[in-house]
């Protein structure tokens, strides 16, 4: 039973398609197994497609439209790719490259660096009972859980929830006994470890 | 401009470019959504090189997927804007190793096709009517975030109202169109 979905502000910076892709990732993944949040972007993106009746129509090139009719019998267009719905296939199709150790129990796989936004997408695997670091964030970070669950000393989140975290969370999230837990998490700007160790292995982290 | 619903509604065209590859159904279609689409992608900061050849990827992907149209589900525009959103969000994506665009929704019973367009005609109403119904300051905020490509604290220094305000006010929206939109299913 999913518990914890993304804010409406996130959701609705998602439908709009403004959101950074590192975090769109993130929540389409949330999504993919959450009938909760599918009917909620779906009255959002009718709000959408209604209120782009309001805009003013862009001026287009006049032989626009027979050069998209020219191409009406090629290819189509290379689609994004769907999620299926659970997010074990999620994580399948994710993890895709390297484990790397990050600490006792922990290891982390980069899926993307950081782009123009300062964003990096990473898959956290936490063995049952280790706690990360307590850290505070610089930026917004979002965590969809794949496996197992976790407590960030407020709330548990299990398989499926949702997490998101802005500039004034200091967390030490902890895997709960069970399946070891693993994350997509996308993190824009720095973790702020607390404590003298957390400064030192920060750049083992890679943070 | 608003097509009647019954007669040449948006949702019929796409059914007929989805039976029929119907090409006069297509130019009709992107007489009405090509300026809209592309004036999303220029509000997205694309330029018009850049946007104009996104709306010709959006609108073809409308003439090729025009068979997984299901009008129960969403309108023409809810579609439209759908798609171009997708492609959006897809062509800032560096790598295609994480899928995106979710729809989950595809194991929702199959609807008969006459009933679909009377919801979709109907779905289109609601919603329209819905966000009418909306105190401007609800809907100012999902103009500013639809169509100005506007951050949440940009919003914030945009309308001098607090985060948390804008918080709320979005929640209250979100409440009454989710209810105005069960209401017509």
């Amino acid at each position: 039973m999913i518990k914890h979905h993304p804010s409406e502000t996130t959701l609705l910076t998602y439908a709009t398609g403004a959101l950074v892709v590192a975090h769109a990732q993130v929540v389409a993944v949330h999504v993919a197994s959450c009938p909760h949040c599918v009917q909620q972007l779906q009255v959002l993106v009718a709000v959408g497609g209604a209120l782009l009746e309001e805009l003013p129509p862009a001026p287009l090139a006049s032989d626009v439209l027979s050069r998209t009719m020219a191409r009406l019998d090629g290819p189509p267009p290379v689609a994004p790719a769907s999620i299926r719905s659970d997010t074990n296939s999620a994580l399948q199709s994710l993890a895709m490259g390297r484990w790397r150790w990050c600490g006792p129990g922990i290891q982390m796989m980069k899926l993307a660096r950081r782009d123009a936004s300062g964003t990096r997408l990473d898959l956290i695997r936490v063995a049952p009972g280790v706690a990360l670091l307590e850290h505070g964030h610089t930026g917004f970070e979002t965590t969809a859980v794949l496996q197992g669950a976790f407590d960030d000393g407020v709330d548990h989140y299990h398989q499926g929830d949702f997490a998101e975290a802005d500039g004034t969370l200091d967390h030490q999230p902890k895997a709960l006994a069970g399946p070891e837990c693993i994350c997509l998490i996308a993190t824009s700007g720095r973790l702020s470890p607390r404590g003298l160790l957390g400064r030192l292995v920060r750049p083992l982290l890679g943070m | 401009m608003a097509v009647e619903p019954g007669t040449q509604s948006y949702e019929r065209l796409i059914v007929a470019i989805a039976q029929r590859r119907d090409r006069t159904a297509f130019t009709a279609l992107f007489g009405h959504f090509a300026p809209l689409v592309t004036a999303y992608l220029r509000k997205a900061g694309m330029g018009s090189a850049v946007a104009e050849d996104m709306m010709q990827d959006v609108l073809l992907t409308v003439w090729h997927k025009a068979s997984q149209f299901d009008p129960a589900r969403a309108n023409a525009n809810a579609w439209i804007f759908g798609i171009a959103r997708n492609l959006r969000i897809d062509a800032r994506r560096r790598s295609r190793l994480v899928v995106l665009a979710a729809d989950p929704s595809e194991d929702t019973p199959p609807v008969p096709l006459s009933d679909g367009l009377v919801a979709a005609a109907r779905s289109a109403v609601a919603i329209r009517n819905a966000i009418e119904a909306l105190p401007t300051d609800q809907v100012s905020i999902l103009r500013l975030a639809f169509f100005e490509d506007l951050s949440h604290s940009e919003i914030e220094r945009k309308l001098g109202v607090p985060l948390g305000t804008i918080k709320s006010r979005l929640r209250l929206a979100m409440t009454k169109l989710r209810l105005a939109l069960k209401e017509e299913r």
